[in-house]
């Protein structure tokens, strides 16, 4: 008897295809360097040590009274929110008519090890809060935190309440007892302060690591599957450059910092139970009284729903809004979906209390 | 020329050696204690990849018990590829997730951080004997800038409201 496997055609046309697309690959895309993440024109308008207070340039002609500051994450920087002009989050807000400013956290070196939360909150934070207050002739701004940076905003926000008139928190680390994720199994089981004792700032390489065990199969394979496969579709590749570069080019954490986010956070829980401290200064979410706005999303595996919405319910706001989206923690501030729901319904929010 | 011969340290006590000769004790103790924490680093590390490979049999098993419901064509290799990265990513967040990775995680690196700590040491030996100064001080003088910087700091902005109160007047 004779007996022979048969495999479809299509198979191996699709497997040839494929390895034609990986060799051709080179030819095809751009060397990151020749990538800038820079999109949207914006002016350099105050400088702390290694931040940067940058205010983008009006898109229309007439501006909303009260100005708006973003405070993004202290992991990789925040491009993202600008990485493409059909995508941007800071674009979408400008279109909007947001007198729009952000903070560029800088890039820590060695000697900025000692940088702790009183340093962001009180120093850096607080700094921005003012130059903007005096460049616009406004007593309140309105203040946007993103992840790790809302963590920040709102230590900023309960401290200061007299310099926000609205607060906006995007996917926020508060309750690092209910968060699910694996960053969180990982920030409870780390002896931080040998950690920091040793080494210093946080390297990138252990953000990385920490990146790379969050659906590894998906992000390690599947998604560079898919970018050979679309390699001849330009709009595609330049976009997945873009994402790929501003995620390999995370800044280092300051020591001190870091072990404070830890500790309070994750393995102690301090700031929902208002037993956290900043510069010696106690944090109590009640003292968040303005306009607030908080935005999840469902699919966040980086901060867990359940470790964002307990802000909603502890703040002393009367006027406040919590809404989720289906999404996840990129896909809130960069995809169709922020752009078609979760801008204009934070546009539509915060234009009625500028 | 007995007082010269009879103390022949004097000679070398400006050079390397000596203080490198005072420190050599030190090198040889973080010596010993590294090859010490490397043998605990292994545990863990040997473990670390007992808990992938596990993790990787088990969900491979999953896979193959769905395998035979998927047709074998151009058009279900998109389906098939879907299963298995669902699978391996479920399976892989679950072990992640666990307490039992956490804690074999949280030992691992804190091993490393030793070995780390054992080879700053060493440097620091190294660097004490061609005078030039070690981690501990280097980080002082950071602690110090860190200091001097928010005391100017808060005096700058006490001096700013003063003026801001002063003009206001």
């Amino acid at each position: 008897m004779h007996s022979e496997s048969k495999i479809d055609p299509k198979i191996i046309e699709e497997v040839l295809k494929f390895s034609k697309n990986v060799i051709d690959a080179p030819k095809l895309v751009s060397a990151p360097d020749e990538i800038s993440l820079e999109v949207t024109p914006h002016d350099t308008v105050h400088e702390l040590d290694k931040t940067r207070l940058l205010h983008y340039r009006p898109l229309t002609e007439k501006q909303h009274k009260t100005p708006l500051l973003i405070s993004y994450a202290l992991i990789n920087r925040y491009h993202i929110l600008d990485i493409q002009p059909e995508k941007s989050w800071v674009r979408n807000l400008l279109e909007q008519g947001f007198d729009l400013y952000m903070l560029d956290w800088g890039t820590p070196t060695s000697m900025d090890k000692y940088l702790d939360f009183d340093d962001y909150v009180n120093g850096y934070l607080d700094s921005a809060v003012e130059h903007i207050k005096n460049e616009s002739s406004n007593e309140k701004i309105s203040l946007q935190g993103y992840c790790t940076g809302a963590t920040i905003a709102t230590a900023y926000t309960a401290l200061h309440p007299e310099s926000v008139k609205n607060y906006i928190a995007t996917a926020p680390v508060i309750d690092g007892w209910r968060d699910t994720t694996v960053i969180s199994n990982l920030a409870k089981h780390m002896d931080v302060e040998k950690m920091v004792d040793t080494i210093g700032n946080m390297p990138p390489e252990f953000m990385y690591y920490c990146f790379s065990v969050l659906k590894p199969f998906e992000q390690g394979i599947e998604k560079y599957v898919k970018f050979f496969k679309n390699i001849d579709n330009k709009k595609y590749v330049d976009n997945f450059l873009r994402v790929e570069k501003w995620l390999g080019d995370t800044p280092p954490i300051p020591g001190e910092l870091f072990k404070q986010w830890i500790k309070d956070i994750y393995q102690d829980n301090l700031l929902i139970q208002n037993k956290m401290y900043v510069g010696g200064e106690h944090i109590d979410l009640k003292k968040i009284d303005m306009p607030t706005f908080t935005q999840i999303a469902v699919g966040d595996h980086l901060v867990s729903p359940e470790c964002s919405m307990p802000l909603h319910y502890a703040i002393g706001s009367e006027d406040k809004t919590l809404r989720m989206y289906p999404t996840g923690h990129v896909g809130m501030i960069a995809s169709s979906l922020s752009q078609k729901k979760v801008l204009p319904e934070l546009g539509k929010w915060l234009a009625e209390r500028s | 020329m007995h007082l010269m011969s009879s103390k022949p340290q004097a000679l070398t006590s400006t050079g390397p050696m000596r203080a490198f000769a005072a420190n050599s004790k030190k090198v040889t103790t973080e010596l010993i204690e590294i090859n010490e924490d490397l043998l605990e680093f292994n545990q863990y590390l040997t473990e670390y990849y007992k808990q992938l490979s596990s993790a990787w049999e088990v969900a491979q098993k999953k896979v193959n018990l769905k395998a035979p419901e998927v047709p074998h064509d151009v058009e279900q290799i998109e389906a098939f590829k879907r299963i298995w990265i669902d699978i391996f990513d479920n399976d892989f967040t679950e072990l992640f997730d666990s307490k039992k990775f956490g804690e074999n995680y949280g030992k691992l690196v804190s091993k490393e951080l030793e070995l780390t700590k054992h080879w700053n040491n060493i440097t620091n030996v190294v660097l004490q004997s061609v005078n030039l100064p070690s981690k501990e001080e280097i980080d002082e003088v950071y602690k110090e800038l860190h200091s001097l910087k928010k005391r100017v700091g808060k005096l700058e902005l006490e001096l700013k409201k003063k003026e801001m109160k002063k003009n206001a007047q």
